[in-house]
């Protein structure tokens, strides 16, 4: 247990340590450091996940009745591995990022913080430990959405902290509730809510859940209140972008695991209009996402776009509660993140070294960097969902656990939406590939100069799209490790 | 010993002018100290309290000038007594750039024994004394300053203050004839025998001594005094403006409800639905304002506005829960508000800036208090780990666990609140910290934290809220058992 409180611990005090320490002039002092923390931590989680055990941890009391409890289960472990693989090739890619921006120290700071605080929602073993990291991410995240400084990027910042914030304060008014019909605010599998209390007050517990559907589901990009991420995630700096995009958004799902399948059960919540209205929610932003990313000429903000509408794949693989479509929402949990993160890194990389932030003047990139580009299609070619990567394999696990649930018209209609969203992925992102590589006769190849980023910039991009590849084509391990807790869940 | 600890603040007010210091620290040593040894006094007094009534004077039939030490004022005087020497050293250092010191020192030290009669008067007509003086001792600290804008401030806060003294008179008056006896007792003292079918008529008369009661406790539509009162010096907005005069408005609130006309009686009943919507309307009423002001003090005030309503909502809930809540959020918000008055008056004290715009960059140059400002702006949000969570905790677990539709609802406000207080609170640390790229960090020279005397309140503060954040258990505890009636 000392493992889990030091996963959570180091990485916060480093980063505090970071951003009270002197500014010092030795940049490679501070990348130094910055780099063995991160390592010194990912060696902390591993060994949390490793020795830790599956044992209860309460560290104190907040009140009487609310206790801080850590727990590792299955999904702390799908999600704390990831959170870390992304965090270490973020990391890495932003030593060589960085150069080109202001006050790198804070960065830094902030960024060890954020990974302190994930690592902790993915511990947490209530509901009250999970909203207090939960508030605490949403703080902590912002100064990396902000961090140019411009006036656009602040506005940026305010307006993520505010939307965040009422989600938190929707999903408070939940957790109040829940605190007062359920057993307890412990995740336990199957649900806390007593048979008793759901047919007493199934009225106001049904309301009460989508409140804190749709207010975690902010963290998620989900439809109606998405509109803050589009606009923060493409002004952070790109490594920012990258965690944001990938990561930190999972928060918002993985709360929504929490309390689907732990707190209110799907049991309870199967076939009642929360779970309708919540996957026609779901189903208009996969298609509302997608739509707007076809459309957005600014790459970053297209990638953001499509994190609007990929998130909601994920969350409706939770929200048919099937197993196959659970499955199929957990793999595409990882893989979303490694895809996502990779993008937004190779958009990052591009910016860095040739200063275009447009689609259109992507013209011959790929005859400039192919190493990258080529990465970039490969991954693409994952979030489409074309065989053998991993997108194809969450996204048949999604589409058929839609169509073996029997709920009327989302049955069908689920796939049909993925299909079509899944065409205009290939629609906002292979165009990139396209200019890139074929940039036309009338191309100027005189002028061509290679610019091929440092290996600090391809290894993490590399990393990631092999690791979206693995999952697609082995995926047995993981889907069989899924399965047993799936099987407890439903 | 109940007169002594009113009655020594009150004489060393009064000596405060008369006696010639030969230098300034002198006096601020002299009022230091008695400050200190009574609030020691109060402390020792709570603890080791008499169970009996002590009766200073007896007037016709059952009316009487009494004190007793109970439950209730236990909390107040003890919150008021642990603030008050804190408060006043904080006075010690911002009143430098001031004028008049001895007559503001004067009327600041003759306020702390005031205050401590209302918490620890054993009756509503002592109460309903010490709540006059208490409006008359504090106007001359309101127009401290003398401009028009301080006098007509003042005139304001008179009107309302005496106005509304004057509706809870009412309500004294139907106490005193509907009631077995004025003194104050948990769960109330109405005879139902003498009531016979004017419930209506009592429920009424509650209402109006209510909202009477409610004028110092700022509720919608009497809250307009209190940010024009922020014209006062910063160490009188921050105590009183924000912890002795509202807060006594509260406290007088909880007497008239829990102690005089009791809960079985109104419960359920429309006057509580009346009060608990007054509330709930002037929870979310005064963030809304708060976030539209630009001046600093004025926003903070609108947000005590705002904070006080969330005690009142504790309040109106009527039940041994919801008087928790109010409880807690009476001793939390007052630290977690002074804290955040204060970091306000030692901005203005060291650059002179008045306005939210103008606070760019500061952050830098001030660490000490910006930091501090940014955890009170947390622990009012509710952020969990500090104290603002956990009160507000108490007031939704009441909320839900009445069942009442209307107490839901106050819920939903609560946390339309605590979004609003974000907004109006974070924006000014964004600001602080995050001044953006084209800020010029020039026009900030020379600007540092203020000296210990004013640090050292503050960090006092903080550290409270950290710790009733992280272990309020035991003072959780503590309220249980007063509203349970044990002490």
């Amino acid at each position: 247990m000392q493992y889990i409180i030091l996963s959570i611990l180091f990485p916060i005090v480093a980063g505090l340590y970071l951003l009270i320490r002197k500014e010092s002039e030795n940049r490679k002092t501070l990348l130094l450091c910055t780099g063995t923390f991160l390592i010194i931590s990912a060696v902390l989680v591993i060994m949390a996940l490793c020795l830790a055990g599956g044992g209860m941890f309460t560290l104190f009391n907040l009140t009487d009745k609310l206790p801080i409890i850590f727990k590792i289960d299955e999904v702390s472990v799908l999600f704390s591995v990831m959170t870390i693989i992304i965090f270490l090739c973020a990391g890495f890619f932003s030593f060589e990022y960085m150069k080109h921006e202001e006050k790198e120290k804070r960065y830094y700071g902030f960024y060890l913080i954020v990974l302190g605080v994930l690592i902790a929602l993915c511990f947490a073993g209530n509901l009250i430990t999970f909203y207090l990291f939960f508030e605490m991410l949403t703080l902590s995240s912002m100064p990396l959405v902000l961090h140019n400084g411009s006036r656009e990027a602040i506005m940026a910042g305010l307006k993520y902290l505010f939307y965040s914030l009422c989600g938190a304060y929707m999903a408070l008014f939940g957790l109040y509730f829940v605190e007062r019909y359920g057993n307890t605010l412990t995740f336990s599998a199957g649900g806390v809510i007593s048979e008793q209390a759901a047919s007493a007050h199934g009225g106001i517990l049904l309301l009460v859940a989508f409140l804190m559907l749709l207010g975690f589901g902010v963290k998620a990009g989900m439809f109606p209140m998405h509109a803050w991420l589009p606009a923060a995630h493409p002004v952070a700096p790109a490594p920012a972008s990258a965690v944001l995009s990938a990561v930190i958004v999972k928060a918002g799902v993985l709360a929504i695991i929490r309390v689907v399948y732990y707190i209110f059960g799907s049991s309870f919540l199967k076939g009642t209009w929360v779970q309708t209205t919540w996957m026609i929610l779901i189903l208009l932003t996969i298609f509302m996402g997608s739509m707007l990313a076809y459309r957005e000429p600014v790459m970053k903000k297209r990638l953001a776009y499509s994190t609007v509408s990929q998130l909601s794949y994920i969350l409706f693989g939770l929200a048919v509660m099937d197993a196959g479509s659970v499955t199929g929402g957990l793999l595409h949990v990882l893989c979303h993140g490694f895809i996502k993160a990779a993008l937004f890194l190779c958009a990052g990389a591009i910016i860095y070294m040739t200063g275009k932030t447009r689609v259109e003047e992507f013209r011959g990139i790929g005859k400039e960097m192919p190493l990258l580009l080529w990465c970039y299609t490969i991954v693409s070619l994952g979030l489409i969902g074309i065989p053998p990567t991993g997108g194809f394999v969450s996204k048949w696990y999604l589409a058929q656990g839609a169509l073996s649930s029997g709920i009327p018209v989302f049955d069908w209609l689920g796939p049909v939406i993925l299909l079509v969203s899944a065409l205009l992925t290939a629609g906002y992102l292979l165009p990139v590939t396209i200019k890139g590589f074929f940039p036309g006769a009338d191309y100027d190849y005189n002028s061509l100069r290679k610019k091929e980023p440092s290996a600090l910039m391809t290894i993490p991009v590399l990393i990631l799209t092999i690791l979206s590849v693995a999952i697609g084509l082995f995926p047995g391990a993981v889907v069989q490790y899924l399965s047993q807790m799936i099987e407890k869940i439903i | 010993m109940i007169m002594i600890v009113i009655l020594l603040p009150i004489l060393a007010g009064i000596l405060v002018p008369l006696i010639p210091f030969k230098k300034r620290s002198h006096m601020e040593i002299f009022l230091e100290a008695l400050v200190v040894l009574n609030s020691l006094l109060v402390w020792y007094m709570l603890l080791h309290r008499a169970e009996s009534i002590f009766t200073l004077a007896n007037f016709t039939g059952n009316l009487s000038i009494s004190f007793k030490v109970d439950g209730m004022s236990m909390v107040f005087a003890g919150l008021v007594s642990a603030l008050w020497p804190f408060a006043t050293l904080y006075a010690f250092e911002y009143m430098t750039k001031e004028e008049h010191e001895r007559v503001f020192f004067m009327f600041y030290t003759m306020t702390y024994g005031v205050t401590l009669g209302i918490s620890l008067a054993a009756n509503l007509l002592t109460m309903y004394f010490f709540y006059e003086l208490l409006t008359l001792v504090t106007v001359p600290l309101v127009m401290h300053t003398l401009t028009r804008e301080a006098i007509l401030a003042s005139r304001k806060y008179l009107y309302y203050s005496l106005g509304g003294a004057a509706f809870a008179f009412i309500g004294l008056i139907f106490v005193i004839i509907y009631g077995s006896t004025t003194n104050f007792v948990l769960g109330g003292v109405l005879d139902v025998e003498k009531i016979g079918g004017r419930t209506n008529i009592l429920l009424l008369i509650y209402v109006i001594a209510f909202m009477g009661f409610g004028v110092k406790a700022a509720i919608c539509p009497f809250n307009s005094w209190l940010p024009d009162a922020g014209v006062a010096p910063t160490p009188v907005t921050a105590l009183l403006h924000a912890v002795a005069v509202v807060k006594s408005g509260a406290f007088a609130i909880i007497r008239l409800t829990y102690y005089s006309f009791g809960t079985d009686f109104l419960k359920g009943t429309w006057a509580q639905n009346v009060v608990m919507a007054i509330t709930m309307f002037t929870i979310v009423y005064g963030c809304s304002r708060a976030v539209k002001e630009t001046h600093l003090k004025r926003r903070l005030a609108y947000s005590t506005i705002s904070n006080l309503s969330y005690i009142l909502f504790g309040v109106t809930i009527m039940t041994p829960l919801g008087l928790i809540g109010a409880l807690s959020h009476l001793v939390f918000h007052a630290v977690m508000k002074i804290s955040s008055f204060f970091c306000a008056g030692a901005i203005m004290h060291q650059t002179d800036r008045h306005y939210v715009h103008e606070l760019d960059g500061l952050g830098y140059k001030m660490p000490c208090v910006f930091g501090i400002f940014t955890v009170s702006a947390f622990a009012l949000m509710g952020v969990p780990g500090l104290s603002g969570f956990v009160s507000k905790w108490n007031l939704a677990f009441a909320a839900v666990e009445s069942g009442n539709m209307l107490a839901y609802g106050g819920i939903g406000c609560l946390l339309i609140s605590a979004l609003l207080t974000a907004i109006y609170m974070l924006t000014i640390v964004v600001r602080a910290f995050f001044p953006g790229k084209d800020f010029d960090a020039g026009t900030l020279k020379g600007i540092t934290d203020p000296n210990w005397k004013m640090l050292l309140p503050l960090f006092v503060f903080t550290l409270f809220i950290v710790l009733f954040g992280l272990h309020s258990a035991p003072i959780i505890k503590f309220f249980g058992d007063v509203a349970a009636g044990i002490y």
